[in-house]
């Protein structure tokens, strides 16, 4: 069964949650503006979690979602993650 | 549930001689009173009836590369058998499988503990005339590091030292290229400024003895060697094929000649005891410091004697509360 998807702020919050937990940062220190490692110190084993800590999310909603390994190397930013998986869902 | 009675989550797909001798491993270990959770393929356990079993369809090859093959392969030995860890299923989790693997489906499943920046494979080696060996940290899951990272391997270790070889006060020291401070790569010089401080080592209730050398990798005056994961492969790498190369051509000699046969047999009785303290299947594999479940690997040759010893410790770090005192020291 397919959930109910899910809108941008939803996603966004979404992100910044993640992200919080992964970084041991407050979520709402994190900007959708920021670079996940120019910003964030975030290096690509911590974009690896965000991505299995968003499917597992989405996959409890019941939401049939997927991020192609290929892709996340474009995933520069909170903003592009959330592009990306507003995208997808849409 | 009583977690005492919770099994060890055992991925009977993992290893040279999967599943056959990773199931008899799992059987000595439920003999001696261990609960087991066998994870695998259903052709390869689904005639055991005296252990519980956990099926997957998958199996993650020890070539593939590892955050690829545990995030494309769910339903692998692998990732199920972290799995159960993470839902409460299993106490703890073994593999003889791909290294690099265990640890991505261990980080990514069980998750890292609050606080600890990279998880990192503490390998035992053995030390001559001593009952425990020494440990080195990190062996491979980071091939490069920053001095920050050294420093928690090295209160890593030091708990881990504790809590698995009941040493008092482990003496830690820093691998370099001398034992001078100054010593070293700019890493080395770095992480040596940091260790010498003294607030982590009470902490840990460690000791920073300052540098080591390769040499001093079976050295008893020490118990936790540190180094970032590329030096630390290629170090115990070395370590194993001098062993394997020395070990030959002793063989060699002692079947040279008869004179030769007759003074090996007389020595078999004197050697035996060193044989053991040297056997990779006496100590049962590494574990992965710094994630929220004990997690360990076995060498990929393992024989049920190797995985009985890594269920085994496993359980007893695990009924220890291992991870707690880990998080106790890593919390800040």
């Amino acid at each position: 069964m397919q959930g109910d998807p899910l809108g941008r702020d939803e996603i966004l919050k979404l992100v910044k949650d993640r992200l919080g937990e992964i970084l041991e940062v407050e979520p709402s220190s994190i900007q959708e503006g920021d670079s996940f490692r120019d910003d964030l110190d975030a290096d690509s084993l911590a974009l690896i979690e965000l991505v299995e800590a968003i499917e597992e999310e989405l996959s409890e909603r019941s939401i049939d979602f997927r991020i192609d390994d290929e892709d996340l190397e474009d995933l520069k930013s909170v903003r592009d993650a959330v592009d990306y998986v507003s995208s997808r869902l849409g | 549930m009583n977690p005492n009675s919770l099994p060890v989550a055992v991925d009977a797909m993992g290893g040279d001689n999967a599943p056959s001798e990773i199931i008899k491993g799992a059987e000595l270990a439920v003999e001696a009173g261990i609960p087991v959770l066998l994870v695998g393929h259903p052709d390869a356990i689904s005639d055991i009836s005296d252990i519980p079993t956990k099926f997957a369809s998958e199996v993650i090859g020890m070539s593939e590369d590892p955050a690829t093959a545990v995030r494309k392969k769910k339903d692998s030995s692998l990732v199920r058998s972290a799995e159960a860890v993470r839902d409460g299923e299993a106490l703890a989790m073994i593999s003889a499988g791909n290294t690099g693997a265990t640890m991505a489906s261990a980080l990514l499943k069980i998750g890292r503990i609050r606080g600890v920046s990279r998880p990192a494979i503490a390998t035992p080696i053995p030390v001559l005339g001593r009952a425990n060996p020494n440990i080195l940290l990190d062996s491979g899951a980071n091939a490069e590091c920053n001095p920050e990272w050294l420093v928690q391997f090295a209160e890593m270790g030091a708990v881990y030292a504790r809590d698995r070889f009941s040493t008092d006060k482990p003496k830690i020291g820093l691998l370099s290229i001398g034992e001078e401070p100054g010593k070293g790569s700019p890493l080395v010089k770095e992480a040596f400024e940091l260790l010498d401080e003294q607030d982590w080592q009470v902490r840990c209730s460690g000791e920073f003895i300052g540098n080591v050398e390769g040499r001093d990798l079976m050295n008893p005056d020490i118990d936790v060697i540190v180094t970032d994961g590329f030096t630390g492969n290629v170090a115990l790498k070395t370590l194993e094929g001098t062993a394997k190369a020395i070990v030959g051509a002793l063989l060699d000699v002692f079947s040279s000649s008869p004179e030769a046969k007759e003074g090996a047999s007389l020595l078999a009785p004197s050697l035996l005891p060193l044989y053991e303290t040297l056997d990779p299947e006496s100590v049962g594999g590494a574990i992965l410091l710094g994630i929220k479940g004990v997690s360990m690997v076995s060498h990929g040759s393992s024989g049920p004697k190797a995985i009985f010893n890594a269920i085994s410790t496993a359980y007893e770090l695990s009924i220890d509360k291992h991870v707690e005192h880990l998080e106790q020291v890593i919390k800040r």
